[in-house]
């Protein structure tokens, strides 16, 4: 029988438990399922090989019984297909899943058969209905395939058989699966380009291989559902890319290093589809964007350039701007005073970053975490958003204890490290940046901008009148796709039944005659808000289906949705439409928008569960509310 | 490496609840086995014992038992 292991009787030792000697107690007793919740936050502690065992131990909780547990685990089905023995993938990915809160439901195709699973729309990867499909590439691919002797010739030649397969697959998938296919470049080994003994044709074996990994690269651009991952500077990290030994005896040609790095960009890529990308990061200030302590050195005192550690924190700096441009919303919050800290900002002539590049800086003595929820209420965004960096182990323990939800990025004493440490985890990655994220620190400033004008008026309908906002109501079009793409993928609080739609599932809507694609633009006197939100309304016989209706958290509470909900019931009522559907499936953060269809006239119609249904008869539609100047054009033309 | 640190290891690295008496089954018959487990087993085993073995002999082990012995000295050896 099994060794008696603790339960939850009396506590027989009194040292803390490991993260993993945790899981395997909770493992052995059956009750890691229903601690579930419990597990992010103990593998937020691991890394490298101990996250690899965790992931081990989690493989063998059957997903099914944690979602019987716990509904609310976003699940997420992986297929992992491609070269070789890749069953070794699993237990890392399912940790790197399991880190940012998602729940690994494995497809592990059959050893070698990535070019059936692919091409055949009835294979068995299809069937499983993966929301991502690993496809992992290895050396192994090519040198399988030259001949004994071989010569450059020989590579170059079967490197573009593969490519064009490749290509050809991925077309395939992209007609076959609503999902994301994931392909990798091939890194090339010192064991191949040693077999060459001149360096002439050494260096032709690298620019061909180059080439082929640079047309794989590409290949992304012309197929909407692929992304592919260069593993060159994953391989440049260090790690052994590739154990000879189990290459040769187990045919698993990556090694575990690679394996564990490759799983941990896949963890990204799962956490952009489900719509967890992260939008703020807050920054400590002292031994974090500067060394020493503000208010113990003064300005003069701290490292900020022109000095060993100075050029350190300097380039932490430049990465944090680097970030800021595309999007990435930048806070500061930081035990001081808040009038030395904004001089520096504003006066030390070294520093890279300025007050305008920061949505909000925060200098008090509350702590940390309090000032987060504060932030994030003044930002209206979740504190799920969030990545907090800080030097200092206290201010990451409380934020970790008092805020699970937010990414917290431990940086330490060696200013040299703070870079890697910041971008270890690809917090902000995203499959492809919009307009609207270039100007967003900008919208957000403007944002502040107009909560101060709120203070100064007497009610809410004097302020609304006054900030004189305008909105555009049309159709949907082939240059907004990746907008509207993004807004289903980062709009958690008003989205009314979280239905995350890729750029294709968008085209696909656009397309279909019977669907009305919609896109809500909004301004006001402080500038344009851009692209905010989008409908989706399916025609059935006399019928309309909401599908979903979304707004970005910046426009909320200005009579937006009332506006657009008005113009396309009317437009509804004027098509012949007898009456319009609309759902709502609760998640944890969209409870905002619980009472949106009942408050505009909808009755409640069925209830399975999981959504309510609300059904708007047509015959008495609220009006636009007064405050705003609409345009709506649902079909492309004037009403 | 005793028995009994061989199954502490298998069952702290792979979380599956082996006894000393299941290693002398096949291990089709070990409740939960997958080929993949030999693979973190090698990983696992280098690492606490120093010990390299020929990777083919741990591929054909045919038992617990059978991947136990191969990181137990032979006799005489040092």
């Amino acid at each position: 029988m099994d060794t008696p292991v603790p339960t939850d009787g009396p506590a027989r030792e009194t040292a803390p438990l490991t993260p993993e000697r945790r899981l395997l107690e909770l493992l052995r007793s059956g009750r890691l399922a229903a601690h579930y919740p419990e597990v992010r936050g103990l593998l937020s502690e691991l890394s490298g090989e101990g996250l690899t065992r965790a992931g081990q131990l989690l493989g063998r909780l059957d997903p099914d019984e944690v979602l019987r547990e716990h509904p609310a685990v976003p699940a997420v089905t992986v297929a992992v297909t491609g070269h070789g023995t890749l069953s070794s993938l699993v237990a890392p990915l399912t940790a790197e899943f399991a880190r940012h809160g998602l729940l690994l439901r494995p497809h592990v195709a059959d050893y070698n058969s990535f070019v059936f699973d692919l091409s055949d729309p009835g294979s068995a990867l299809y069937a499983a209905a993966p929301e991502l499909v690993l496809c992992v590439l290895d050396p192994a691919l090519v040198f399988d395939e030259v001949p004994t002797p071989w010569h450059v010739a020989d590579v170059e030649r079967v490197l573009d058989e593969k490519i064009r397969l490749l290509e050809g697959l991925a077309a395939a998938f992209g007609t076959t699966s609503r999902g994301t296919l994931l392909l990798n470049t091939l890194p090339l080994l010192r064991r191949h380009t040693a077999q060459l003994v001149d360096y002439r044709s050494r260096a032709a074996l690298g620019a061909v291989w180059r080439d082929a990994n640079a047309r794989l690269l590409r290949l992304a651009e012309g197929h909407p559902s692929l992304v592919v991952l260069d593993l060159d500077p994953l391989a440049a990290e260090g790690d052994l890319v590739s154990d000879a030994r189990l290459s040769v005896y187990a045919k698993s040609h990556f090694s575990p290093a690679l394996l564990a790095v490759y799983a941990r960009e896949a963890g990204h890529l799962g956490r952009q589809l489900t719509g967890r990308t992260k939008k703020t990061l807050v920054l400590d200030l002292d031994n974090t964007l500067w060394g020493g302590v503000l208010g113990d050195d003064g300005p003069d005192g701290i490292e900020v350039g022109g000095s060993y550690r100075g050029e350190a924190f300097l380039a932490f700096q430049r990465v944090a701007k680097q970030l800021g441009s595309q999007g990435v919303l930048l806070a500061a919050a930081s035990k001081n005073d808040l009038e030395p800290v904004r001089a520096v900002f504003r006066e030390h002539p070294d520093m890279v970053l300025r007050e305008d590049d920061f949505v909000r800086i925060t200098a008090n003595w509350r702590p940390k975490s309090d000032n987060l929820r504060d932030l994030a209420e003044a930002l209206n965004l979740g504190v799920d958003s969030f990545v907090f960096a800080d030097d200092s182990p206290y201010e990451c323990g409380l934020v970790r204890q008092e805020l699970p939800e937010v990414a917290v990025v431990r940086l330490d004493d060696e200013p040299a490290l703070h870079v890697e440490r910041l971008l270890r985890d690809g917090w902000f990655d995203t499959r492809e940046l919009t307009a609207e994220d270039r100007s967003r620190p900008a919208k957000y400033r403007e944002e502040s901008a107009r909560s101060d004008f709120l203070h100064s008026f007497s009610s809410l309908e004097d302020y609304l009148r006054e900030l004189d906002v305008r909105v555009t109501f049309t159709p949907v079009e082939e240059r907004d796709v990746p907008r509207v793409s993004q807004i289903t993928l980062r709009t958690n609080q008003f989205n009314l039944t979280t239905e995350r739609l890729q750029p294709q599932d968008v085209r696909d809507r656009i397309a279909d005659p019977a669907t009305w694609a919609l896109a809500i633009r909004s301004s006001d006197r402080f500038g344009d808000n851009g692209l905010v939100g989008a409908v989706f309304v399916r025609r059935d016989g006399d019928t309309g289906r909401v599908e979903n209706f979304l707004l970005s958290c910046r426009v909320f509470s200005r009579g937006i949705e009332q506006a657009c909900l008005s113009a396309l019931l009317r437009h509804a009522r004027d098509t012949g439409l007898k009456a319009v559907y609309g759902s709502y499936r609760p998640t944890a953060k969209n409870t905002t928008v619980k009472d949106l269809y009942p408050r505009y006239g909808f009755q409640p119609a069925a209830d399975d569960g999981t959504t309510t249904t609300y059904r708007h008869d047509l015959a008495d539609i609220v009006p636009p509310p007064e405050h705003i100047r609409l345009t709506a054009h649902p079909e492309g033309q004037a009403l | 490496m005793t028995i009994d640190d061989f199954v502490t290891l298998v069952r702290d690295e792979l979380g599956m609840p082996v006894t000393a008496e299941q290693i002398g089954l096949s291990l089709d018959e070990v409740p939960g086995w997958d080929s993949v487990h030999l693979l973190w087993l090698v990983t696992a085993l280098e690492r606490e014992t120093g010990r390299r073995v020929a990777l083919p002999d741990l591929l054909e082990a045919s038992s617990l038992g059978a991947v136990h012995a191969l990181y137990v000295p032979a006799a005489g050896a040092a």
